[in-house]
């Protein structure tokens, strides 16, 4: 009987349009959609190559620190930093006036620079003249002091002129061995839009409780007349209810295997390298769906609509305190109300992957992997205890 | 009336998704109101970033630190290694600097001791990285000379000041009208989705199999019903739109209230009559209200991901938006990025905001066509 039960759940599981739409097509569209909308923002977001024009009067190619800094970070390569054009100040204005140009620079005694609007691009630039004006006032600066330490009172102006100049010369030479001893000890995984692709996966584990909701409700008589003729049939409640949660957990599976394939393959979502962490972490997120499948479907006295209702919306409730509608609210919510997430199945999952790729460390993953747990069976007793030994007077 | 009347009763029903998507709307709207206020003077960005200091803030390493917190926005997180790691990983800060243990004594030492760093690799920790390296670089030449440590500081402090004048030519307030384009863009999905879900639920249940037949016998004229119940549905996408219009109103206040204010609502009222088009022409295709959500989803979600509604359009990648020259969001969201940077309002600036109106005119009328034609054959089989 386990096993007739178990086959009929499966098909008609299979055969419901809707579910199968919401289980297993829903989130292979969104997943597209996610990384359609994602796969440039990184880029984007690193320093590109600055547009910038210089005003080629006088002054400027008088002034050979200038001209030969912008040489410099104008060449091609790794280091360059700006795509620099070398005009007229009516030209300049008209390419800052047509947006071609972050701002250009005009060198008359003293550096300007005029930009179109406050922004990062416009704040490099000034930053990087100011770095070359303050290196002339660096070598001014220790020039004179130490010219002054130096000259005895009888010394000729052509000697202070030596003396100067060789103080110059070591400056320059000092300020060309970058002396600055800075390590990077960043993680390499830093992308964040993973995070979308984690919430997904803890959507479509939720999801699936709508697979264990129906096939819960199959079995109750006060949901249908399918439902009162197998009560009342001679049947082990116990075997019925566990066969077609089992059948509705395979599906499950089989909807994020589906989708797993499909991310890792064709989105290509990096899901870091620990291949039996991931199965555990999904295995159990998929419970935590089913528990909470079968806890509405058994507690609630309500139709199936409504059932459906309230699983979707804590579903989404739940995905979008974890991230999925903006990956700061994660962030929000673990920074200034912890418990919430903590409660949250949706966060458990995509914490749990966050936990993996960030982390070399396994605390926190297991941190997340018991909470899932706890928080299932939880809801399992409650159903349990709710779905045992019922008995209707009329319905 | 009585048509009228039900079209209300029904839309008291549906009324928790539009409520849903305002909120959410709200939201996002208000994420991107944090940015600071800006006037006609150019303000420097500046990065966010964590100063982990192991050493005593004294003499030098209290110069660096100050300098560094003088210059980009110090984030007050949690000391504790896990939080400045999540802190990173999701962009609250974008920099981080270890000042190891005796770095003071070190550097005076002519140790050249090592600071460590963790960056996210975006412009704003380059920023950063820049500062960081900027300050090093004039405290090490200062270091190959024998000034005292009071006198490095006093000369650091003096160089480090240097400014250059930095003159901004546009007097927009790009601030305010960038909050106000990402609040239209978002309106993209909130229009759509709204429009879409409302109008065919009310369709379909004037269409319910025992319903239909009722109103078919009475006496309610035919031509008079349709009418009424396109008036309706009209009357429903406008309301909503100007329910978003009253919205941003409240949300950005004076902004509104000017040219640019006035081309965002034309923009977003012509995009309200696609949209009114489109649900009008699935609530007469769509049988099955079960499979509406799911319609919704992808239209509505689907032109929003792909046109820049949820994610601005200079980040997403050319093979996607060419992709979106066929759906009309992405001419609606177009024009809404156009406004923003109009400082002239004369024909050449709203020459191609005006092109991209009338595309969305052509694709309503489209598809008002279709459900002509639809509806029309539908009749003759019945």
């Amino acid at each position: 009987m386990f096993f007739h039960n178990f086959k009929y759940t499966l098909k008609t599981l299979f055969k419901s349009k809707a579910l199968i739409f919401w289980t297993f097509a829903f989130p292979l569209i969104l997943g597209t959609f996610f990384s359609m909308a994602f796969s440039n923002i990184e880029e984007s977001e690193k320093l590109d190559i600055i547009s910038i024009a210089i005003v080629n009067n006088e002054d400027f190619q008088e002034n050979v620190a200038f001209v030969e800094a912008f040489k410099t970070l104008s060449k091609e390569g790794e280091e360059q930093l700006f795509a620099t054009q070398y005009v007229t100040e009516e030209e300049a204005a008209s390419l800052l006036n047509k947006k071609e140009i972050s701002g250009y620079l005009l060198l008359e005694k003293t550096p300007k620079i005029v930009v179109n609007t406050s922004g990062i691009y416009e704040t490099i630039l000034k930053e990087v003249v100011e770095e070359i004006e303050e290196n002339s006032k660096v070598i001014s600066s220790i020039a004179s002091y130490e010219t002054a330490k130096h000259v005895t009172e009888q010394a000729t102006n052509e000697e202070i002129q030596n003396i100067r100049n060789t103080i110059i010369e070591k400056v320059l030479k000092i300020q060309q061995i970058n002396k600055t001893n800075m390590q990077d000890i960043s993680n390499a995984n830093l992308s964040y839009t993973m995070i979308e692709f984690y919430t997904l996966i803890a959507m479509t584990c939720l999801y699936g409780g709508i697979l264990g909701m129906v096939a819960v409700n199959q079995n109750m008589p006060n949901m249908s007349s399918n439902g009162k003729r197998i009560s009342i049939s001679p049947l082990s409640k116990g075997k019925l209810i566990l066969s077609s949660v089992l059948a509705s957990y395979i599906v499950q599976l089989i909807g994020l295997l589906l989708l797993f394939l499909y991310t890792l393959f064709v989105l290509k979502v990096d899901y870091g390298n620990q291949f039996s962490f991931i199965v555990l972490l999904s295995l159990v997120g998929s419970f935590a769906g089913l528990s909470l499948g079968i806890f509405i479907a058994s507690i609630l006295k309500a139709s199936e609509n409504t059932k459906t209702g309230i699983m979707i919306s804590v579903t989404m409730l739940g995905c979008f305190l974890s991230g999925m509608m903006g990956i700061t609210m994660k962030y929000i919510i673990d920074k200034n109300i912890p418990l919430l997430n903590k409660l949250n199945p949706a966060n458990m999952i995509t914490d749990g992957f966050y936990s993996l790729y960030y982390y070399s460390t396994h605390e926190r993953f297991y941190f997340n992997i018991i909470s899932l747990l706890v928080f299932s069976f939880i809801l399992i007793f409650f159903s349990t205890l709710s779905l045992r030994r019922q008995k209707y007077d009329s319905i | 009336m009585i048509v009228f009347k039900t079209f209300l009763k029904v839309l008291n029903k549906c009324k928790a998704p539009i409520i849903l998507y305002t909120i959410i709307l709200v939201f996002f709207a208000g994420f991107n109101t944090k940015t600071s206020e800006q006037g006609n003077e150019f303000t420097a960005s500046k990065p966010d970033i964590v100063i982990v200091c192991e050493d005593k803030v004294e003499g030098i390493t209290k110069n660096l630190v100050e300098y560094l917190s003088k210059n980009s926005n110090i984030k007050e997180i949690e000391n504790n290694e896990e939080k400045r790691n999540d802190a990173l990983f999701y962009r609250d800060v974008n920099y981080i600097v270890y000042i190891p243990k005796n770095f003071r004594s070190d550097f005076l030492e002519h140790q050249n001791p090592q600071i460590a760093i963790k960056s996210t690799g975006d412009y704003q920790a380059s920023l950063a990285n820049m500062l960081l390296e900027r300050y090093l670089n004039v405290a090490n030449t200062y270091l190959e000379f024998d000034f005292t440590e009071e006198e490095m500081i006093d000369k650091l402090q003096e160089t480090l000041e240097t400014k250059v004048s930095v003159e901004m030519t546009s007097k927009l307030d790009t601030d305010s009208l960038y909050k106000v384009s990402t609040y239209y863009n978002f309106t993209n999905y909130c229009i759509l989705a709204g429009s879409i879900y409302v109008i065919c639920l009310i369709l379909s249940s004037f269409k319910n199999e025992k319903v239909l037949k009722r109103t078919i016998i009475s006496s309610l004229n035919y031509q008079k019903y349709n009418r009424i119940l396109l008036a309706s549905n009209s009357l429903f996408a406008f309301v909503l739109w100007f329910f978003y219009i009253l919205l941003s109103f409240v949300l950005f206040g004076s902004v509104m209230w000017s040219l640019h204010g006035a081309f965002y609502i034309l923009n977003s009222f012509v995009f309200s009559l696609f949209a009114l088009t489109l649900a009008f022409f699935l609530g007469n295709i769509i049988k099955n209200k079960n499979a509406l959500n799911g319609i919704i989803n992808v239209i509505a979600l689907g032109s929003s991901f792909l046109c820049g509604a949820f994610v601005p359009m200079e980040w997403l990648p050319n093979t996607v938006l060419n992709l979106a020259h066929i759906l009309p969001s992405y001419y609606f969201i177009k024009s809404n990025e156009l406004i923003k940077t109009i400082e002239v309002f004369d024909f050449a600036s709203l020459k191609s905001i005006y092109l991209n109106m009338i595309i969305i005119v052509i694709f309503a009328i489209g598809f008002m066509i279709l459900s002509s034609i639809f509806t029309s054959k539908k009749r003759k089989l019945a």
